[in-house]
């Protein structure tokens, strides 16, 4: 199962620039290898920023994080 | 831009870099001369650009432009391509077929990718070359062809020569006139403009405002790699452009593989010493770079984004502080709103 702190440790990496725009990307569970976030802020409401930002978040969990399995938005 | 007619002047974007500007001061004082010009670069760089500019720039702009790269065709393929073939040559030869020499008559044949030419071809391509003459596959009459001859390679033909795998005879010929073209990691500092060029142009070709960009975003491009150059920020640009749905750039328009390749930090390599075993080549000027960056990031940090506390840490000037940080590419600085503050230093 993957944990929360191997989640925000790769998130973390780009945390600081998404605050600076005033937005966020928050992890609300993790559930077994999934984890559920929420995009919050600025960039909340766009699909674009949906399908930019968790696509490619998703891929680099994938590529870091051993057995990790999906992205989920909520 | 393909197309031979789709180059503009427009599409020529100087920059602040020394390095560009030498590179199109050097291509207004070549572009008069017939000789060969050998453009080297990775890709993404703008070969093709330089290599129209050349072209449009010289007598021969009311003639053709042919660009052909000599990647796209396999080692039987690229003959016909480049010298044409006549009726009957080979099976499904049905009718005569000019040569990409032939179509540049009295204009410019821009051969790209001249590294993937085949050893085999490279002795046909120094002959034609030589002589300005083609013969067609199949045929046995000479063609007279008067055609300046550009070259784009992304590796360096030197060492290709070196190692036997590019003709020293057709090097010589080629690099009449060498231009070297600077990844976009090492013009940091024209990155800001490109940005502001390409969210402009593909704004107006979509007919809505260029959109704002916020400082975390050009923090982000200006710390990203860009392994893919100029072309690579182009093909942000358009997608940002073409999926923004509120007319400001902000980091969740930006590919996340961008937002991780500016976080993460600046690799081991940078400060790793290097030992007599090491011998693949470095850039001095990037190392040194990284190192900078570093220690601002480091100094932005401790001192709360305070620039003037920053500058005493690093013991220099506070007036030159603004300049370094932009030369690193951290922040671009002359386009940061007053009350936006301290977006250089994340991580």
């Amino acid at each position: 199962m993957v944990s929360r702190d191997q989640i925000e440790s790769v998130l973390g990496r780009i945390r600081p620039m998404m605050q600076a725009d005033g937005g966020d990307i928050e992890v609300v569970e993790i559930q077994g290898n999934s984890a559920h976030v929420r995009l919050t802020g600025m960039c909340a409401g766009c699909p674009s920023a949906q399908m930019t930002l968790y696509v490619g978040v998703e891929m680099v969990l994938r590529d870091e994080i051993k057995d990790f399995e999906e992205l989920v938005v909520v | 831009m393909r197309a031979p007619g789709a180059f503009s002047p427009d599409d020529i974007v100087v920059g602040h870099s020394s390095r560009m500007r030498a590179i199109f001061d050097f291509v207004k004082v070549v572009s008069r001369s017939d000789s060969s010009v050998i453009l080297t670069g990775e890709s993404g760089t703008g070969k093709e650009v330089i290599a129209n500019l050349l072209h449009h720039s010289s007598s021969r702009r009311h003639q053709p432009f042919v660009a052909v790269s000599c990647a796209l065709f396999s080692e039987n393929l690229i003959e016909t391509e480049l010298f044409g073939h006549e009726r009957g040559a080979f099976t499904g030869a049905i009718k005569d077929k000019p040569g990409r020499f032939e179509m540049a008559q009295g204009g410019t044949l821009f051969l790209d990718d001249i590294d993937d030419v085949p050893l085999s071809m490279q002795v046909k391509l120094l002959r034609a070359i030589q002589n300005r003459t083609v013969e067609r596959v199949g045929g046995t009459r000479s063609i007279n062809v008067n055609v300046r001859v550009i070259t784009g390679s992304k590796r360096d033909l030197k060492k290709m020569v070196a190692e036997g795998s590019f003709r020293e005879d057709l090097f010589y010929r080629l690099n009449v006139l060498p231009i070297v073209l600077p990844p976009l990691r090492e013009r940091r500092e024209d990155i800001p403009l490109l940005t502001d060029f390409f969210f402009r142009r593909f704004a107006a070709a979509r007919g809505v405002a260029a959109p704002s960009v916020s400082s975390a975003v050009r923090y982000a491009f200006a710390r990203y790699r860009w392994p893919g150059n100029v072309r690579e920020l182009e093909n942000a640009c358009e997608r940002i452009v073409q999926t923004c749905t509120c007319g400001a750039v902000r980091t969740g328009c930006v590919a996340a593989g961008v937002l991780f390749g500016a976080g993460d930090p600046v690799p081991a390599a940078a400060t790793a010493e290097l030992t007599a075993g090491d011998t693949q080549s470095i850039s001095l000027d990037d190392r040194l770079r990284d190192v900078e960056s570093n220690l601002i990031i480091w100094a932005l940090k401790v001192s709360d984004g305070n620039k003037s506390k920053a500058a005493e840490l690093l013991s220099i000037k506070r007036s030159t502080f603004g300049d370094r940080i932009a030369r690193c590419g951290l922040m671009d600085v002359g386009a940061t709103e007053p009350g936006d503050v301290a977006v250089g230093v994340p991580a």
